[in-house]
């Protein structure tokens, strides 16, 4: 008896481990190794195929002499400050309009987080269509009388990053407005009504006690944005295809391309390591400061 | 039981080897759309005519890169299709990996080196070897037009680009698009590649396309295809941002436009419409002192495999794919024509028969030459050079200097 419950018990504590090292082991293999390989592979002068020689860091100070690769760098850094802060502020003011206790809430919410419920093609090839200026609104307003009206970012090289950033907002501030609503039905309520009989005005309630209390909401949907914000290479792809010309391209798909269709691995590989550092530069101090705060509370 | 087990394994292991008895092959190819398909077809006849079956492994998708990638996987796994389509240097650099078949005794069987223009020769021979078996050729540089828009304008077939450009000009004042176009850089490098021969002559382009000599690609001639290029621009309408090479060439269908610079797959449009060359549209090469014949060609390359049936099988499709028949049934569908040049083309259409003798002066002239942007002359690291900065120009306001110098430092640097 005693025997069998100590098997138990014992089994109780290797099971987690046993269930857990398959996955764990498929996460070292492509997660970790190739991470490790691609790193090898940038600093090989590989072109066609992997070749395994040692160049330094040649296929680095090539990357960075590429014009399209500045270009997918600083095209990277708009999209995402202001795919992120739009998409978050107009969810915030969305989910604090809904929450006023008005009627057809259900309906109104379903309408907004409906486009997250449609692929990144879809949107990409829709908004195309919307803001091309021979199809879509500019067509409408100088049909409608205004002959003098332009909306024409998707043709102009140095506008066309902010239609990709318009097509994301729309498709995203819907999930972070369901996100902040659900945070703003947690809130006691008896916290508002003390604040009120304080006399303190409606603004000054969401500016000082809400939206603070909001903190946990806002971290999710930072960090659930900020991962849609870089794997959004198939938004590119279907709104400008990185046009016009190269003006829309992203470091994603710049490595794409540089590995697959310019026969340029190790300039790919490059590629891929500085994006692994950027996201590095940005998660190892958050996960830090967490880790941090779990010892310390 | 356990005999029994045992027999079960050797059934299922030989299961594989009593279905490639009858002689199968895998080819791998990104040919998917209808007038592809259709094409495939023929061989696929001819090959079964032989006693061997064709495996379709499609893989379609961005120009033929998906294919790419999962040739790489296959090689990687030991587990090579029997054949594959080939595309610009992807045969010649599989070659030199050392997994390509050389079909060298099979070529010269057949006269293979004879019957193909010896431009092409770089493209399927590395070193001794015969790697790969050509099927079709495409022409990169004709301009597509709207037979009535033209003769409603009193305007004649250009013979130069500067009148070429004036003509737009003209159309451009009667409220007719001049030049349909997307934005892709393919569809502005293919103005690019004519530009640069059509402009400067065949030895410019081989210098620049292919041999890459700095001096030739900073010089005043590059500046002036950039300057040209600029003018192409203002024949084009606002809206080209996004446009599939198949919606410009309905627009010059549509009468909404009135030419296209695009290959001759753009033909096919044409002709589903029930539309006749030289009757309802016109199909001319990009106008130049020389008149230039840029080329692509699809070829099939084999892999080396152990398995001898396949080798068999490998040995049947090159043949087939070098049968004149063959090449002859297969190019009348896919628009193209064939790359040998002992086929007759007499019952193909106006275009095709245009293009083939074209072809022949071309060769003799020296103006035949692989098309730049679809991976036929220099390398694909280069040519992404090219068409990153002409696409770069085309769109944005830089000047012809400015294009001129990072087309210099830009090809420095990948090198």
């Amino acid at each position: 008896m005693s025997a069998s419950t100590h098997m138990s018990s014992r089994l109780a504590g290797w099971l987690p481990r046993l269930v857990v090292a398959p996955s764990l082991l498929i996460v070292i293999v492509t997660v970790y190794l190739f991470i490790l390989w691609t790193g090898v592979i940038s600093v090989t002068s590989s072109k066609f195929v992997p070749t395994y020689d040692f160049v330094g860091l040649d296929q680095y100070v090539r990357l960075w002499a590429t014009p399209r690769w500045h270009t997918a760098v600083a095209n990277l850094f708009i999209f995402s400050v202001l795919f992120l802060a739009l998409s978050t502020g107009l969810g915030l003011l969305l989910a604090i309009l809904l929450d006023q206790n008005i009627r057809v809430e259900g309906a109104l919410r379903a309408i907004y987080l409906y486009p997250m419920a449609l692929s990144f093609i879809v949107t990409g090839t829709a908004w195309k269509w919307i803001m091309n200026p021979g199809l879509g609104i500019q067509k409408v307003v100088t049909d409608l009388g205004w002959t003098t009206f332009r909306f024409d970012w998707i043709t102009d090289p140095q506008m066309a990053i902010y239609t990709v950033v318009v097509a994301g907002v729309w498709q995203s501030s819907g999930f972070a407005m369901a996100i902040f609503l659900a945070g703003l039905r947690g809130i006691d309520n008896s916290v508002i009504k003390a604040a009120q009989i304080e006399g303190a005005s409606l603004p000054l309630i969401y500016r000082q006690i809400i939206i603070p209390m909001l903190r946990p909401a806002m971290l999710s949907v930072i960090v659930l944005l900020s991962y849609i914000a870089i794997k959004s290479f198939d938004l590119v792809l279907a709104l400008t295809n990185g046009g016009p010309g190269t003006a829309t391209e992203l470091p994603s798909t710049f490595m794409f391309s540089a590995t697959f269709r310019r026969n340029q691995m190790g300039v790919g590989a490059a590629s891929a390591m500085m994006m692994l550092m950027t996201v590095a530069a940005i998660i190892i101090p958050y996960l830090y400061s967490e880790l941090r705060e779990q010892k310390n509370g | 039981m356990s005999k029994f087990i045992a027999t079960a394994l050797a059934a299922t292991m030989l299961m594989p080897i009593a279905a490639r008895a009858e002689g199968q092959i895998e080819v791998l190819h990104h040919w998917v759309s209808q007038s592809e398909v259709e094409a495939l077809n023929v061989i696929r006849k001819a090959l079964e005519a032989k006693g061997f079956q064709w495996k379709d492994s499609a893989v379609g998708g961005m120009s033929g890169a998906n294919a790419q990638q999962a040739l790489r996987a296959r090689l990687t796994a030991g587990d090579p299709p029997g054949a594959m389509q080939f595309l610009g240097w992807e045969g010649v650099q599989w070659a030199e990996q050392g997994v390509v078949r050389d079909l060298n005794d099979l070529a010269q069987a057949g006269g293979w080196r004879e019957a193909l223009a010896p431009q092409l020769l770089p493209f399927v021979t590395s070193g001794e070897a015969f790697i790969a078996a050509p099927i079709n050729m495409h022409r990169q540089n004709w301009v597509w037009a709207n037979k009535k828009i033209f003769d409603d304008a009193g305007i004649a077939v250009p013979k130069t680009w500067a009148e070429l450009i004036e003509t737009g000009k003209k159309l451009k004042e009667k409220g007719v698009v001049p030049v349909a176009m997307g934005d892709e850089p393919w569809q502005i490098g293919i103005i690019f590649d004519a530009l640069l021969s059509d402009l400067n002559g065949p030895e410019f382009y081989q210098k620049t396309a292919v041999d890459l000599d700095p001096e030739a690609l900073g010089s005043p001639e590059m500046v002036k295809v950039f300057d040209t290029l600029r003018e192409i621009r203002g024949l084009v309408d606002d809206n080209f941002v996004g446009r599939d090479w198949a919606v410009a060439t309905g627009m010059v269908i549509n009468g909404e436009a009135a030419m296209q610079f695009m290959g001759d797959w753009a033909k096919g449009e044409f002709l589903a419409k029930g539309l006749k060359p030289n009757q309802d549209f016109y199909c001319f090469a990009t106008p130049g002192k020389v008149t230039s014949f840029q080329y692509l060609i699809d070829s099939f390359g084999m892999f080396t495999v152990k398995d001898e049936t396949v080798q068999q099988a490998q040995v049947a499709l090159a043949e087939t794919i070098m049968d004149p028949q063959v090449q002859k049934d297969f190019n009348r569908i896919k628009g193209s024509i064939p790359a040998r040049n002992d086929v007759s083309v007499d019952d193909f259409d106006d275009c095709a028969k245009l293009g083939f003798q074209e072809r022949a002066t071309a060769i003799e002239k020296g103006s035949m030459q692989g098309a730049m942007t679809h991976g036929f002359a220099a390398k694909p690291e280069f040519a992404s050079v090219f068409s990153d900065v002409a696409a770069q120009f085309f769109v944005g306001k830089m000047s012809s200097e400015d294009a001129v110098k990072m087309l210099v430092s830009g090809i420095d640097n990948a090198r």
